[in-house]
């Protein structure tokens, strides 16, 4: 078996029906729109892209993305990581009992908003439950956490669904581990917070910043959740493009193509520092 | 949690003493931290499922009762009254789910095969130019690939919803079958053809059976995404082909929660069943060839 470049970019050819053909031309498409006239005669404008820094409504929107994404990607990856360090340190004998964490990795999207819904409404469970403990009189001294403009239903829809995805990313890590290390760091009297700093995070660093770059796109772009627990503005990106590409009149599409644009531009940085560290992080195996 | 974190588990000084019957390992929680654990975990992820359930046969349950009133059947009749919608609906997603994995493997397996034993320049760009559709937002390059579908004719058809959902899940296999064909030796390929096997004769009889437990990993990944995804298949299917999602999100955005806790209670169950399936054809497979099932067992 002569193992040539050639029979191995040969063996690529398959790809190129999703990547280049429906992936890049996606790309292309939203990228043709976003930069396009009204007129097909003009060259190509920024127009659209005036339109979005120049409309608060969209401003705000993106903002409030970009805020929602980075904090519920912060708290799933400092969660699973805790996830992660319990389920690594449980006791062999109780560990089938811990797979229930890996529950809302099988639920999709929409059914973690659907969750959060019926648990942190006004008229809840928890809410509920405040009631009988005595803390709140009625449904409205319970803090809008659903539809005020702190949207903190999406951000715990969405950490409630990625920690365990953290979780399960920062384990395969671990696991790589020798525990001989955290043995012999305790044993030496360092405490629980220092073994960590010193001898566990310097080890899962690199896939936490990766498990952030994933979560931290997904939820910039998704639709799911935001579409179930909807709400008012300040809306998320995905829901505003929807908006803008499906419910308007067509003159303002290229307006969606531009936001996506940006999307696409913004994430690009991201994928390009991902796959970096994944890289380095391959090497270092290598090494070992 | 993060307080359980810090001062829970520790093994203090007095344990080396040799005081504790059981013999622990310093770092291993203890006990008491251990059910604390547990109990974190029954809280955040067993709990939603229950009150799902009680939800699914509750009468009524409405603010400030902590536990339903009454019970009733309401839901699971309604279940069985639209059985012929919901079975149609579970079948058709769970379908394209199975092409889409399909698909992935049919397109994935040669370049999986290529970055991880051919020489090629750029190698890692490459990798990373390929699995990039699975991290990007998927809007990004939807809505082109919409219109592609549109002008090719497939839009709202059964291969367009399948064509969408396989360009950004394909990634997930690709990733998995490029892992796995790193852990096999190209050696064994190698002693099939010099004993006259073909390309594909190697392929199929020497690196499949070795490529299965990547395979079975990318799969319930590729599984799980495609059946997941809801405004793909929205976007593309345009209501023409039924969907799970589909069905489901009118429920979720209704006030009817008996129903809805019900049928997302359904949404567990295919995975699962699925899963389970996965694992025990795998083991048969395995099993039969007495080939070893156990890559990260020592």
């Amino acid at each position: 078996m002569q193992r040539t470049r050639n029979t191995g970019l040969a063996h690529l050819l398959p790809l190129l029906i999703p990547f280049g053909l429906f992936f890049l031309w996606g790309i292309g498409y939203t990228l043709y729109g976003a930069f396009s006239g009204a007129s097909t005669a003009g060259g190509p404008t920024l127009q659209h892209f005036r339109h979005i820094f120049m409309d608060p409504l969209l401003r705000t929107s993106v903002l409030h993305s970009l805020m929602i994404a980075f904090t519920s990607a912060s708290i799933a990856v400092a969660g699973g990581t805790l996830l992660a360090l319990g389920l690594w340190t449980l006791p062999r004998r109780v560990q089938p009992l811990a797979l229930i964490y890996k529950l809302p990795i099988i639920l999709p999207h929409l059914t973690a908003a659907f969750i959060v819904m019926i648990l942190l409404s006004r008229s809840g469970i928890l809410a509920s439950a405040a009631y009988q403990l005595g803390l709140i009189a009625d449904t409205a001294a319970f803090p809008d956490l659903l539809y005020s403009n702190s949207k903190l239903g999406l951000v715990a829809a969405y950490v409630w669904k990625e920690a365990p995805f953290a979780a399960l990313l920062v384990i395969s890590v671990l696991t790589k581990l020798n525990f001989d290390y955290v043995h012999t760091a305790r044993m030496l009297g360092a405490g629980r917070w220092f073994t960590f700093r010193s001898v566990v995070y310097p080890h899962i660093a690199p896939v936490l910043d990766t498990s952030f770059i994933i979560l931290f796109l997904y939820t910039l772009g998704a639709f799911d959740i935001p579409y179930v627990l909807g709400g008012s503005s300040p809306r998320m990106l995905s829901i505003t493009v929807y908006n803008l590409y499906f419910r308007r009149d067509l003159a303002v599409r290229p307006q969606a193509l531009a936001l996506l644009t940006l999307l696409f531009a913004f994430s690009l940085v991201f994928v390009v520092i991902f796959f970096r560290i994944t890289r380095r992080m391959r090497g270092r195996e290598a090494a070992v | 949690m993060k307080g359980f974190m810090r001062d829970g588990g520790v093994v203090r000084g007095t344990s080396i003493a040799g005081s504790s019957a059981v013999k622990r390992r310093p770092g291993v929680l203890d006990p008491g931290s251990t059910f604390l654990f547990l109990l974190v975990l029954g809280l955040l992820f067993l709990l939603p499922i229950a009150v799902l359930v009680l939800y699914a046969g509750a009468r009524s349950w409405q603010f400030p009762q902590l536990l339903p009133r009454g019970f009733s059947l309401r839901a699971v009749e309604f279940v069985g009254r639209q059985y012929g919608a919901i079975a149609a609906s579970l079948l058709s997603s769970v379908l394209y789910s199975l092409a889409v994995v399909a698909l992935s493997f049919l397109l994935t397996v040669l370049p999986a095969r290529a970055l991880a034993w051919y020489p090629l320049p750029l190698k890692g760009v490459i990798e990373a130019l390929f699995l990039s559709p699975a991290l990007l937002p998927v809007m990004t390059f939807s809505m082109g690939a919409h219109v592609l579908l549109l002008r090719l004719r497939l839009s709202d058809t059964w291969v367009g919803v399948v064509a969408v959902l396989t360009v950004f899940a394909y990634p997930y296999m690709l990733r998995s079958l490029s892992a796995g064909y790193q852990r096999i030796s190209p050696d064994y390929t190698v002693t099939a053809r010099n004993l006259g096997a073909g390309f594909w004769t190697s392929l199929l009889r020497v690196e499949m059976p070795m490529l299965l437990p990547a395979f079975g990993a990318g799969a319930s990944v590729v599984f799980l995404v495609a059946f997941s995804e809801y405004f793909l298949v929205f976007l593309v299917g345009g209501g023409a082909v039924a969907s799970y999602t589909g069905y489901l999100v009118p429920f979720l955005k209704s006030s009817d929660l008996q129903i809805a806790s019900l049928l997302t209670l359904l949404f567990l169950i295919v995975p699962l069943v699925l899963f389970f399936i996965l694992e025990r054809w795998m083991s048969a497979v395995f099993s039969k060839r007495g080939l070893n099932n156990g890559a990260d067992k020592p």
